[in-house]
């Protein structure tokens, strides 16, 4: 845990930039090779999302009629720089986050949440019809999934007392697992994280049946690559940020591992699991049964917190 | 009502062997009765010409180097081929048919698509024509 | 949600190429927000100039033209064609023929209604169903291959009966697959009518009641799922269907659902038929013999094509080579219920709309001259090229 590695490094190689990246496409890999076994395909070999995303580099980038050139080039690197910056703030292998200060969690999801924003700016960039309905539905899906998002990793904050993301994964470590105290919260938490990734069932806005590719349509080569690794990264993060608040917390690397992986076969069992919703479907599930659920779990905390201190917290960092 | 309807199968799925094949490395078995490649029989042909005639997709020329000798020469282009097997029914003498075994036909250029049958020099002739034996192709005034 | 900028309509346009199309058909929809008011379609992508291709080949090689009208229902074009062919010859195909052709196409039918299945499961982006119904599929298309040989184009036909013969093994071949689908889709039925993700995009959407589907009108599972109580199978029977009936499956909501219900009936249908039709396949000859001159004449020949009803005019002058040969395929028919029952719908619900119907572009695309007055127009094959070149210009 108390590796002293300098900064640069830690920036550039472990556990920021390059390690970073390559757990995106790790992580793509595994996720795809599941749901291809839960459908029963062979799925893809190990190098393919390297390989997709080497191709996408070495092609050249379109830039079509009618957009704001320096916004096309600009947002793909502001969207993977957000997130990026992001995972400095997160337990990322199960090692102490890069960084951190009290509230970083805000910070963190506000982070995570850039990424979509500049999807859907860059969907609205464009003047093509799919791009222009990708975006809305990008933005729209956004607004609905991010208060029970944010308010289901509130749910452990609260109770432990810390909006510290580094202290809650060493709380939560030390607690009863918050996915038994909160049950609610974590399927709010996993749905949220499908829901902000657009994987199935919440993959309206890039619904390749109706808007082709979506708010990315007019992407190619670079700008799409940069998109699909900082969604991968956003992948790891996600998934990370859940399994340290709600699975009792990430030590060390072999704690991060097992429970991520745990957490991602969840979500590609449910990416499997249902038909696409329509984009008034997710908003309406959201904000009738999500945020309610995480509501009703958060005033549960909130009491809980204020009539019961007899619970044996153990907020060592706080 | 249910959600997840299809629990059951993807659970299934997971732990079955993928239903999806890496075809060039591990290859199926094909039908005993699958149609492949045509091959054509130079001693029995009676040179009718109605393969050629039926050929929907003219796949199939016929050189008569020889009436008389019954001397003919198959000229199979197997691209056009659209394995219809209507050759095959329209043959009387059973001199034209297709194989089962040969199937993975695919080739990056097309000089492998055209197949010559026949005895070989004959084949030799109509792939150098000499001035006396011209090969004419004949499939008109053959029939019936 | 919604286009910001009001004052122009906002046309979403969908195709020629488009991956919810995996043929080219071209669709406009103007949308409000998400909601449909306007449709049309534009065909014609794929005009092949088949029906004029055949006035320059022979009966025989026709058989194998028409049988690459359509990919999926190859098998019956070839049949409405072959039927054709011999009642104007005015030749008795022997029964056990006929039963080989009644097998064949209700194979085919199997595998174009699990096909269909898969399609529109992922139009709705449900692919674990796509995925795995083509899975089970495979059965259906190794078993045709099995049989015929081939897999997609099974050319089991000829002029006269059929070149394929069903033994004991593979008459227990297809019995063992038969049973396997019975399960599945059974397992299937279940899946789109209590699956909740799923029925939100099937239950009422895309309603067409059966004055609508009269008036407009749809065939084949389309029609059938409005009510619409017509299969060529059952009031014209050919091939061995007046032995071996099946019964007209119907439903009366018209939505998508319906649809889904529908088919997969006709599944259950088809396996009860073919058990049959293995069970007791009459015994005799496979072919009679043909003329390669046909006499003069002209005939209709209709099938129960997986689609709906598939129509053959057949017109001879005497010689090896057809006068004519005018083909009306299902999908034709049923292109005006989708811009009927588009308009009011999300757009993210036209995909399965347009899946709906089961639609095959290229099969429907063919050219109509309108006469006016009595000019006496021959297009030759010249006159056709130009005017297509003009055409897509
Ligand atoms: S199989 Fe059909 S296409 Fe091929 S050579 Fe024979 S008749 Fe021609
Ligand atoms: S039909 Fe048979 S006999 Fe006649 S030319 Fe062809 S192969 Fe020879």
């Amino acid at each position: 845990m108390n590796l002293s590695l300098s900064p640069l490094v830690e920036l550039l190689f472990f556990p920021g930039g390059l390690v970073l990246l390559a757990s995106g496409l790790v992580y793509e890999f595994v996720d795809r090779k599941l749901v291809a076994r839960f459908q029963n395909r062979i799925g893809p070999r190990w190098f393919q999302p390297l390989a997709d995303v080497i191709k996408l580099l070495a092609k050249e980038e379109v830039i079509p009629a009618g957009v704001v050139k320096g916004l096309f080039i600009f947002l793909p690197i502001v969207a993977l720089t957000s997130i990026l910056t992001a995972a400095l703030y997160v337990p990322m292998f199960g090692l102490k986050p890069a960084f951190s200060f009290p509230g970083d969690l805000v910070v963190t999801v506000y982070l995570l949440s850039l990424m979509t924003l500049c999807i859907g700016l860059a969907g609205a960039n464009t003047e093509d019809r799919f791009s222009l309905v990708g975006a809305t539905r990008a933005l729209t899906q956004m607004f609905s999934y991010e208060a029970p998002f944010l308010l289901a990793l509130l749910g452990p904050a609260i109770a432990l007392g810390t909006w510290n993301i580094g202290q809650i994964n060493s709380a939560a470590g030390n607690n009863l697992w918050f996915i038994i105290a909160q049950p609610f919260g974590f399927i709010a938490a996993v749905i949220g994280l499908m829901g902000k990734l657009e994987l199935p069932p919440f993959d309206a806005p890039e619904a390749e049946t109706e808007i082709v590719a979506g708010a990315l349509t007019e992407y190619s080569g670079r700008g799409l690559a940069l998109f699909r690794i900082g969604r991968d990264v956003e992948l790891v993060i996600g998934l990370t940020l859940i399994a340290s608040f709600y699975l009792g917390g990430l030590a060390n690397p072999l704690d991060f591992l097992w429970k991520t992986l745990i957490l991602l076969l969840v979500t590609a069992a449910l990416q499997s699991l249902f038909a696409r919703l329509r984009i008034d479907q997710t908003v309406g599930l959201w904000w009738r049964i999500g945020s309610i659920m995480v509501l009703l779990q958060l005033l549960a905390v909130v009491v809980g917190r204020l009539i019961a201190p007899l619970i044996p917290f153990l907020s060592s960092g706080g | 009502m249910t959600i997840g309807s299809m629990l059951g199968d993807i659970v299934n799925s997971f732990f079955k062997r993928p239903a999806t094949g890496r075809y060039p490395f591990v290859r199926t078995e094909a039908p005993e009765d699958l149609r492949g490649k045509v091959v054509w029989n130079p001693e029995t042909c009676t040179g009718c010409g109605l393969c050629v005639k039926d050929c929907p997709s003219q796949a199939l020329e016929l050189f008569t180097l020889d009436k008389a000798a019954k001397r003919y020469v198959m000229l199979y282009h197997m691209d056009c081929c659209t394995y219809c097997a209507q050759c095959e029914v329209s043959c009387r003498s059973k001199s034209i048919y297709l194989t089962n075994d040969e199937w993975e036909l695919a080739s990056t250029s097309r000089t492998p698509f055209e197949v010559y049958y026949g005895r070989e020099e004959d084949v030799q002739k109509v792939l150098e024509p000499e001035p006396q034996g011209e090969p004419d192709l004949s499939p008109e005034s053959k029939t019936e | 949600m919604g286009a910001e900028k009001k004052p122009e309509k906002f046309v979403v346009s969908i195709g020629p190429q488009h991956p919810a199309l995996k043929e080219p058909g071209h669709f406009e929809f103007a949308v409000e927000g998400e909601i449909v008011t306007s449709a049309t379609a534009r065909l014609g992508f794929v005009h092949r100039g088949m029906e004029k291709g055949t006035e320059s080949r022979t009966w025989v090689q026709n058989l194998y033209l028409m049988e690459r009208v359509c990919g999926i229902c190859s098998a019956v074009h070839a049949m409405a064609y072959a039927q054709g062919v011999e009642k104007l010859a005015k030749v008795e195909v022997p029964p056990r023929a006929r039963a080989i052709r009644q097998l064949i196409a209700e194979l085919e039918r199997i595998h174009s209604h699990l096909l269909w299945l898969g399609v529109a499961a992922h139009e709705g982006g449900f692919d674990t169903l796509f995925m795995l119904s083509w899975r089970d599929r495979e059965t259906v298309m190794d078993l045709l291959e099995a049989i015929t040989g081939n897999r997609v184009n099974y050319s089991a036909n000829v002029l006269g009966g059929v070149k394929i013969d069903i033994d004991e093994v593979k008459s227990a071949a297809i019995l063992k697959g038969m049973d396997f689908l019975e399960e599945r889709t059974r397992h299937y039925m279940k899946v789109v009518t209590e699956d909740e993700t799923f029925l939100g995009r099937t239950r009422k959407i895309g309603t067409m009641t059966l004055e609508q589907a009269l008036r407009l009108g749809s065939v084949g599972p389309t029609g059938r799922a409005s009510g619409v109580p017509y299969d060529v199978r059952v009031d014209a029977p050919y091939a061995a269907y007046q032995d071996f009936p099946v019964n007209i499956v119907t439903d009366t909501a018209g939505d998508l659902e319906a649809r889904f219900v529908v088919r997969i009936k006709e599944l259950y249908e088809s396996y009860r038929v073919i058990r049959e039709l293995v069970d007791h396949m009459p015994a005799g000859e496979l072919t009679t013999r043909i003329p390669r001159r046909i006499q003069e004449g002209e005939v209709v020949s209709r099938v129960e094509a997986p689609r709906g009803e598939l129509f053959y005019f057949l017109k001879s002058n005497g010689t090896d080579m057809p006068e004519r040969i005018k083909v009306r395929t299902p999908s034709l028919c049923n292109w005006g219920s989708i811009l009927a029952t588009a308009v009011g719908h999300r757009l993210a619900d036209m995909p399965m709309i347009l899946a709906g119907i089961d639609p095959c572009f290229s099969c429907n695309d063919r050219m109509i001259l309108v006469k006016r007055g009595n000019d006496q127009t021959v297009w030759t094959w010249e006159d056709l090229r130009r005017y297509g070149i003009e055409y897509y210009k």
